[in-house]
């Protein structure tokens, strides 16, 4: 276990430059300066745009010496060799837009993905599970039908339509009053507010945000669920442990559904890349200032330094949560074992 | 509604093409009531401001929310646009060479740590700008001409332009004032003069050796970073908090030098808070669920979102015009545009009364020229190009455009090759006023025997296009300057090589001579003339298609009085609340 453990470590290393070089080339390649985009007002284009100065020569010189500032001036494997050394001292270098350290901004806004992401993937497995579990236990029945109709119902339906419904009917508008219309915090918020009453606070605004990110996930992990009971139920152990008496209860809750579960643990890892990247688009419609929505604004404006540092965070996510399942895979059934095919 | 003078007050108002900032708006003031302080305004925000530092910020968010931090020697006056005294006592002196601008400061402004604003907090202000390592590239640009700064005594600055140029004075006195002792506590620029700052190059390694050099850098290092969240300057509202993507406060300050002095704008509101929603839909419920004061609509939104009586017992919506145009580009270096016939053509094919009804839902107006509707130089006398197809197949026809070979698609003979009439019209995707102008003119060209394509592109691929010349034909927008405007930069020949703003390559010798003449003459009636003559040029060339001024809508609360219009953009600055209305009683901690 301990050697295959630290071969696919030794791995992951090139693996993750790889990934790297090649978001390095596609970001770097894509068209679009990102001096030329500073110097036209940067993203305010989209209405009545300045594209450029009454001195082009000066400004000419001026970008020159901006980009000489961050580097882009040399070549590109030198930018990229420049780039991974740096990355080899966890420096990000700075964000293009207000020169503030990349890192800096990807901490501050992490805690609100997470937090955001974390409460959703809970909020999947409560509700995915047991409707898994309910359709299993009674299959082909009208109400399984019906559950798996709903849940794919929902999964159908594009979150940034059912977020600005929501906003439009829940939030104060014409109709009614339930929620907050966006944002992390209420208009009079104050840090100085007892814990509870940030807490609340905080709550109340992600309830929407929440729910509409959950719902689309409930069809795929309950299916899995679903699938992976009926073949247990199949198998001869449940028969056996029918046989000798025990109650359907038991044998449902205690031996089919822990055997079932093995598969959905394995998958719980793949959700860690999620964490930080899977809230774009609720951030936007929810005006929640989470890494997605940073990563999304530094693509538009070419803020190469914060593309790449999220890139590399999710990609390196993924590597670990695709070893962490594999790990937990062998852990939690015996009879899988890596070691010996990678002899 | 109507807007009787013209004007423009911004922070870079000598920007021919700025951005689109929101203007303006009115209510019958109350007169009778005296202005008394308190209560919050909340706004919104799309997005965050880049960063607070007056100088190495360039978006319009930023300078939206620095321009109650910081002040400059002159401002504008918000209706007649006239320059007048702020940080200084009056107008500068210039010398008859036009070239040195005197300015004398006023003894009494201080800032907001209550340090007394001298004539050495200017002079910084203007070597920071100047210091070619302050991450002020695109600020910089527009000082190149100012040569020299000096004191002549601690409230007597002077500065010394390179050419004569009549907005000089324009520029020179909106150099936003930084406390020196706050920006640069350890007195690094002191000993560097600005004579010394403009010789200094980035790149040369032996101006970065020099000892100048180094101690520029040292400053440009800390400037740089230190600074982008926690301005100070010298105006009515002090920076309270930014928490990121959510919401930027400013609060009044109680102990603000301009208090009570005469010509100086008084605050009332006690807290501006701007809050951020990335979506519109939801900084419209926002609004209506009270959560908002106020906020520019939409047109959808104007038009089916917030009628009714609920809503309007709520806001008054105020009408205004945002001094900025829409056109259609044609690359005049193109064989199929350099004949002004067929571009005058294009124009008359172009139905953009229709445009302004259908697309604008009649919230603009059709421009005939790149001048502000409302400025003393427009010229009302053009006759603006009707929608005649008859008369632009004729002009086509002069031009040599014929279906000879009954394809349906009118070609002719160019350097002994049969061309068809076949181009492509390019702009950027997402604006969905562009689209629509583009696919009409798309469809009506078809009837006429001309094929168009159209084409959507990323903007930043889209910008490549346009400053390397890569179109036939581009849909964009300029913004217009309420104050003065300078057209030298957009439509100079000299301006159509190395990206320049001349992106359609447009050249006529004459214009060159009126736009070259106009930037040396200080006489404000002679500039009129010369811009008329040069409007007339540019109506009879049509190197571009001149589209449609749009108008801005703005919701605002009821409660807030003295709602006024001006011609550039509203004014919160001026609003505020009778007691009994005030709906926050504190301000946050």
């Amino acid at each position: 276990m301990l050697p295959y453990l630290l071969q696919r470590l030794l791995l992951l290393l090139p693996t993750l430059i790889g990934v790297t070089c090649i978001s390095f080339a596609i970001t770097h390649l894509a068209p679009g300066d990102p001096a030329e985009l500073r110097a036209g007002g940067g993203l305010g284009g989209a209405g009545a745009e300045g594209l450029s100065s009454k001195n082009r020569g000066d400004l000419d010189r001026a970008l020159a010496a901006w980009r000489a500032q961050y580097g882009l001036d040399q070549s590109l494997p030198a930018q990229y060799w420049r780039w991974l050394r740096n990355l080899g001292t966890l420096e990000f270098g700075n964000s293009f837009k207000d020169n503030q350290p990349v890192w800096r901004k990807i901490a501050e806004r992490l805690p609100i993905t997470i937090q955001l992401n974390a409460v959703s993937i809970v909020m999947i497995y409560l509700v995915a599970i047991p409707l898994g579990v309910y359709s299993a236990t009674h299959p082909y029945s009208v109400s399984d039908q019906a559950t798996t109709f709903t849940a794919f119902l929902l999964f159908a339906l594009p979150s940034f339509w059912i977020g600005t419904l929501a906003i439009v009917f829940l939030c104060g508008g014409d109709f009614l009053d339930l929620f907050p219309p966006g944002g992390m915090t209420s208009v009079g918020y104050s840090s100085t507010w007892p814990f509870w009453q940030r807490l609340w606070d905080r709550a109340w605004h992600l309830c929407l945000p929440v729910l509409v990110m959950s719902y689309g996930g409930f069809a795929g992990l309950s299916r899995f669920m679903r699938s992976s009971m009926l073949e247990n139920i199949r198998q001869d152990y449940v028969q056996t442990a029918r046989a000798k008496g025990l109650s359907e209860h038991l044998v449902i809750y205690k031996h089919v559904l822990r055997n079932s579960l093995i598969p959905i643990v394995t998958i719980m890892a793949s959700i860690l890349p999620g964490l930080i990247s899977g809230s774009v688009i609720i951030e936007t419609i929810f005006s929640i200032p989470g890494v997605g929505l940073l990563a999304y604004e530094a693509v538009l404006a070419r803020d190469y330094p914060i593309i790449m540092a999220v890139f590399t965070i999710s990609s390196l996510l993924t590597l670990v949560s695709i070893l962490i399942s594999d790990t937990l895979l062998t852990l939690v059934d015996p009879r899988i074992t890596f070691s010996g095919r990678s002899a | 509604m109507r807007v009787e003078t013209l004007a423009q007050a911004g922070r870079k108002p000598w920007l021919a093409l700025g951005l689109l900032l929101l203007c303006v708006s009115f209510l019958p003031a109350h007169a009778a009531e005296v202005p008394v302080t308190g209560d919050w305004l909340v706004s919104h925000m799309l997005s965050d401001p880049e960063q607070l530092n007056p100088l190495t910020s360039n978006d319009g968010g930023s300078a939206s929310i620095l321009n109650y931090i910081f002040e400059n020697l002159l401002d504008h006056h918000p209706q007649t646009l006239e320059l007048r005294p702020q940080l200084a006592t009056a107008r500068p002196q210039i010398s008859d060479d036009k070239l040195t601008y005197t300015f004398t400061l006023r003894r009494d402004a201080h800032f907001q740590d209550g340090k007394p604003l001298t004539g050495q907090d200017v002079l910084f202000s203007v070597k920071a700008i100047k210091n070619p390592w302050v991450n002020a590239p695109f600020l910089r640009v527009y000082y190149q001409s100012l040569v020299q700064a000096e004191l002549v005594d601690d409230y007597t600055l002077r500065l010394v332009a390179k050419e004569p140029y009549f907005l000089n004075e324009t520029v020179l006195s909106q150099v936003p004032v930084l406390p020196r002792h706050y920006y640069d506590p350890d007195g690094s620029m002191d000993s560097l003069s600005v004579t010394e700052l403009a010789a200094l190059r980035p790149g040369d390694a032996a101006a970065e050796a020099s000892p100048q050099g180094t101690q520029a850098r040292k400053f440009a290092e800390q400037f740089n970073t230190n600074f982008s969240r926690n301005p100070m300057g010298s105006g009515p509202y002090k920076f309270h908090s930014w928490q990121t993507g959510q919401a930027v406060v400013l609060q009044r300050d109680p102990h603000y030098w301009g208090i009570g002095k005469e010509g100086i704008d008084q605050p009332y509101i006690d807290q501006r808070t701007m809050r951020v929603f990335n979506n519109p839909d939801a900084a419209l419920v926002a609004l209506k669920a009270g959560e908002l004061d106020t906020m520019p609509l939409m047109p959808i939104q104007h038009l089916k979102q917030t009628s009714g009586a609920r809503f309007d017992k709520q806001f008054a919506k105020h009408q205004f015009f945002t001094p900025s145009y829409s056109y259609i580009g044609w690359n005049n270096a193109h064989p199929l545009f350099s004949d002004m016939r067929v571009r005058q053509a294009m124009t008359y094919l172009t139905n953009r009364q229709q445009m302004v009804k259908t697309l604008l839902f009649e919230l603009g107006e059709v421009v005939n020229g790149p001048i502000y509707l409302f400025r003393p130089e427009y010229d009302k006398t053009l006759v603006p190009y009707p929608y005649d197809p008859q008369k632009a197949l004729q002009l086509l026809g002069e031009a040599g455009w014929k279906d000879t070979d009954g394809d349906g698609i009118l070609d002719k003979m160019i350097d002994g090759q049969k061309v068809p009439f076949r181009f492509e019209i390019k702009f950027n995707s997402g604006n969905e006023i562009r689209k629509s102008v583009a696919l009409t003119l798309q469809d009506e060209l078809k009837k006429h025997g001309v094929d168009a394509n159209v084409r959507q592109l990323d903007w930043t691929i889209y910008l490549d296009d346009v400053r390397n010349h890569k179109f036939e034909a581009v849909i964009l927008g300029w913004g217009m300057p309420a104050i003065e405007p300078d057209e030298y930069q957009v439509w100079h020949s000299s301006q159509a090589e190395n990206k320049g703003s001349n992106h359609v390559s447009y050249k006529n010798t004459r214009a060159d001579a009126l736009l070259e003449e106009y930037r040396r003459t200080f006489d404000a009636q002679k500039r009129v003339e010369l811009y008329r003559e040069f409007q007339q040029i540019l109506h009879q060339e049509q190197p571009y298609t001149f589209l449609f001024i749009q108008k801005a809508i703005l919701a605002v609360d009821r409660r807030f009085q003295n709602v006024k219009l001006y011609p550039q953009r509203p004014r919160p600055l001026e609003w505020w609340v009778p007691k009994a209305q005030q709906r926050y009683h504190e301000v946050s901690q």
